[in-house]
């Protein structure tokens, strides 16, 4: 056992220490790199409802966006009037001061986790007790509601998009930026993992397996299914929306359908990655977000035109050859790596069976 | 167990090697180039347009190249361009904005194409102080935000529509008319709202339809069943190329009549051709027209600029690729008078340009918008099948007279 432990801490320091050296080591690459950190978190958060919960939710991508368009217009609606900033015809020009634009940050973070979470609540009151595709349908409804609902409101900028604040000038160093949206991005990574390991080591993890495994039984076993439910989708919720407002003081601009609420792309990326790697584990996510991000950042532009027809392929080979992802796969292969013990007698036994 | 983090762990160093050796940048002149970089839509729903913006940027390389190129501190020099496509999305454009610089070490940007994905790119290029010379980014918005190395050659959204509005007035004895309008939720189309809704104010007309239509748009049959019952005097819609094309196929379905009917994008989306006598008597806003008569060195005029288009490409050149080609001249014109390669040399020189190009005149304003040159309209008529773009707006360059009302759908043949 605690062999085992040591490993693991190699393992964790090992990749924290690269986390932290990355954006040295690579600093071009730093855009990149915060990407992944928030695909990891999504994908990581999404595994909480599809992977272990049991229930496939397209929903999450309406916590990113809502945390997205909360966190700039706390920033901005802190210091000035929110609906003069967006307006496009108006010729003032406000500027966050360095101390401004990072309280806004900070105060406009911590709205972008809270209100997700309540709001998911709500939400989750109402729709959990739907199952199977039935919820997967409901949920799909969500986000794109929400891109149409946000399109038509003013004071966020309504079809015009959201100019984020741009970062402060004062701020001399061209690296400072990426550096401080990688950080941001990677803490929150960190916080995730943690939160997701703790959650895999605890009861609420087999609350949550057995709602997949058989929802009736576990009811009949005198667990509230539904408050489990709630809570779960709560706590994926509070880390979609910290990872939505992130992505938009780094992406700069918000726009309703394209970037916040984008179903299309985020939304069907984050199922994507957690099945590739393997959903229902802790690593699984994490590997198919990383994977998926250096196919696309590798392939998408040597294949100019292609990329959603080799997109499209992938996902057929995923479903096809890796149904229960990369990390289901490896689990089949070489059981005993995952701390299966295989009785090799019973294993022959069963083949000359046959 | 053991095995596993193993490989995991030696995977991440290959990786890692593999990356660090990936980032070494290269030059923003590469021997005798000078490389720009430009995230264009080749895939989703800007696709054609962003085609037409790639192609009048490449027109323009290849013309400048042969024609001697760029010639900074005696040394001549060609453009070379690094394309990559953002997909119509703006949060991969920002990224890709990103990666042209960083990774690419491109020191020069040309626009993307449409407003939003201008608006997406332009944080970026400011964070790094890379001058931008974009050609299809004309959101208002983008000029009042202080952007410093953002430069745009053609005339702000706001401005496309509000002569017809002026016209309609004109034509109704002075008197402030009832206007319908439907635009699509995206910058652009909205910015061309605020300019309607400016007009509307200072003329006293009145709105009376003021609909949003969903991106991708492919149905605005509502809009027009309203439009029918109220029958206002002026339509205006705009959509970029599938607002026009949808306006025009479900006007000419369901038979709406309506005075007039004013519009863009409708030479992107060839709508004299595509949907020929149905398309009559639309009004259309345009930044270029090739009757226009601006003349330089490289492309002549704009006739010979459209029949040279056509040869290569096999269309007549929209708006969209005369203003994407103009763009590189922008940029030549400011590397030889900066005389250097130099970043802030070369800004310096963007914004004291004055120049003609066949497109038009360029001078930009304290904003970065180009102030030198109007806006035109032009109307679709007809010679039997033979349906042509005729300039009718404002009264200098117009080769016809404005036709108002547009006969009923009853009398038209």
């Amino acid at each position: 056992m605690n062999k085992v432990k040591q490993k693991d801490l190699i393992l964790y320091s090992g990749l924290i220490i690269l986390g932290l050296a990355a954006p040295f080591l690579f600093s071009a690459f730093k855009v990149q790199l915060t990407y992944l950190c928030v695909l990891i978190v999504l994908a990581m958060t999404w595994n909480l409802q599809g992977g272990e919960m049991g229930y496939n939710t397209f929903g999450n991508i309406l916590f990113y966006g809502l945390g997205m368009y909360l966190t700039a217009s706390v920033q901005v609606g802190m210091f000035f009037p929110l609906a003069e900033w967006t307006e496009s015809g108006g010729e003032k020009t406000f500027v966050h001061t360095t101390a401004q634009y990072f309280q806004g940050i900070g105060v406009g973070l911590l709205v972008s986790a809270i209100v997700p979470a309540i709001v998911a609540g709500a939400i989750g009151y109402a729709i959990l007790g739907l199952r199977g595709h039935y919820f997967a349908i409901c949920t799909l409804g969500l986000g794109i509601a929400a891109g149409e609902i946000a399109g038509g409101i003013e004071i966020i900028g309504a079809g015009q998009g959201f100019t984020t604040p741009p970062f402060p000038a004062e701020i001399v160093d061209t690296e400072a930026r990426g550096k401080f949206f990688y950080f941001l991005s990677f803490a929150l990574l960190i916080g995730t993992f943690v939160f997701v390991k703790y959650i895999y080591g605890s009861r609420f993890r087999l609350i949550l397996n057995a709602i997949r495994d058989n929802e009736d039984k576990a009811e009949a076993m005198g667990i509230q299914t539904m408050k489990y439910k709630i809570v779960g989708w709560m706590c994926s919720a509070f880390f979609c929306g910290l990872a939505g407002g992130i992505m938009g003081g780094l992406i700069g601009y918000i726009d309703s359908t394209d970037v916040a609420f984008d179903g299309r792309e985020m939304g069907v990326f984050m199922v994507l990655m957690a099945i590739l790697g393997g959903k229902g584990t802790l690593w699984g996510p994490v590997i198919g977000a990383t994977l998926f991000h250096f196919f696309k950042e590798g392939l998408w532009t040597l294949i100019l035109g292609w990329q959603y027809v080799a997109l499209g392929v992938l996902i057929v080979v995923i479903v096809v050859y890796f149904p229960e992802g990369l990390m289901g796969w490896l689990r089949e292969k070489y059981p005993e790596r995952f701390g299966e013990v295989i009785d090799e007698k019973d294993r022959k036994a069963q083949v000359e069976l046959k | 167990m053991n095995k596993l983090v193993k490989l995991f762990i030696t995977s991440i160093s290959a990786i890692t090697l593999a990356l660090v050796s990936f980032t070494s940048s290269f030059a923003k002149v590469e021997g005798d180039y000078i490389v720009l970089g430009s995230a264009i839509s080749l895939t989703g729903k800007y696709s054609s347009n962003g085609v037409h913006t790639q192609n009048g940027y490449n027109m323009a390389v290849d013309r400048i190249n042969k024609m001697g190129g760029v010639e900074v501190q005696g040394k001549k020099y060609k453009f070379e361009i690094i394309y990559y496509d953002d997909e119509s999305n703006p949060k991969r454009a920002a990224q890709l904005a990103e990666r042209l610089i960083k990774q690419d070490g491109v020191h020069y940007m040309l626009g993307p194409y449409s407003s939003g994905l201008t608006k997406a790119i332009a944080p970026v290029t400011e964070k790094y102080k890379i001058p931008m010379v974009e050609a299809n980014g004309a959101s208002r918005s983008l000029f009042t935000k202080g952007y410093k190395y953002l430069f745009a050659v053609l005339s702000p959204a706001n401005q496309y529509l509000e002569v017809a509005i002026d016209l309609a007035v004109e034509k109704n004895g002075g008197k402030g008319v009832r206007i319908a309008q439907a635009f699509e939720q995206d910058a652009f189309s909205q910015d061309v709202r605020l300019g309607i809704l400016d007009a509307a104010k200072r003329t006293g007309s009145e709105i009376i339809i003021d609909d949003k239509l969903p991106k991708e748009l492919n149905d605005m049959a509502a809009t027009l069943a309203k439009v029918k019952a109220t029958k206002p005097d002026v339509l205006v819609v705009s959509g970029h190329t599938k607002g026009a094309l949808t306006a025009i196929r479900q006007i000419s379905e369901m038979k709406v009549d309506v005075p007039m009917l004013a519009m863009t994008h409708c030479d992107a989306a060839k709508l004299s051709k595509q949907h020929g006598k149905k398309s009559e008597y639309a009004l259309c806003a345009s930044q270029w027209h090739k009757n226009l008569s601006y003349k330089d060195k490289f492309f002549g005029g704009g006739k010979k600029y459209a029949k040279d288009f056509q040869k290569e490409f096999g269309y007549d050149p929209p708006y969209q690729s005369a203003e994407s080609s103009a763009a590189l001249l922008v940029f030549k014109d400011a590397f030889e008078r900066a005389n250097s390669f130099d970043r802030d040399a070369v800004r310096d020189a963007l914004v004291d340009t004055e120049m003609q190009t066949f497109y038009g005149n360029i001078k930009f304003g304290p904003g970065g918008q180009n102030v030198a040159k109007p806006m035109i309209l032009f109307q679709v008529r007809c010679k039997g099948d033979d349906c042509e773009n005729r300039v009718v707006a404002p009264t200098k360059w117009a080769s016809d007279k404005f036709y108002h009302p547009i006969p009923k759908w009853s009398e038209r043949s």
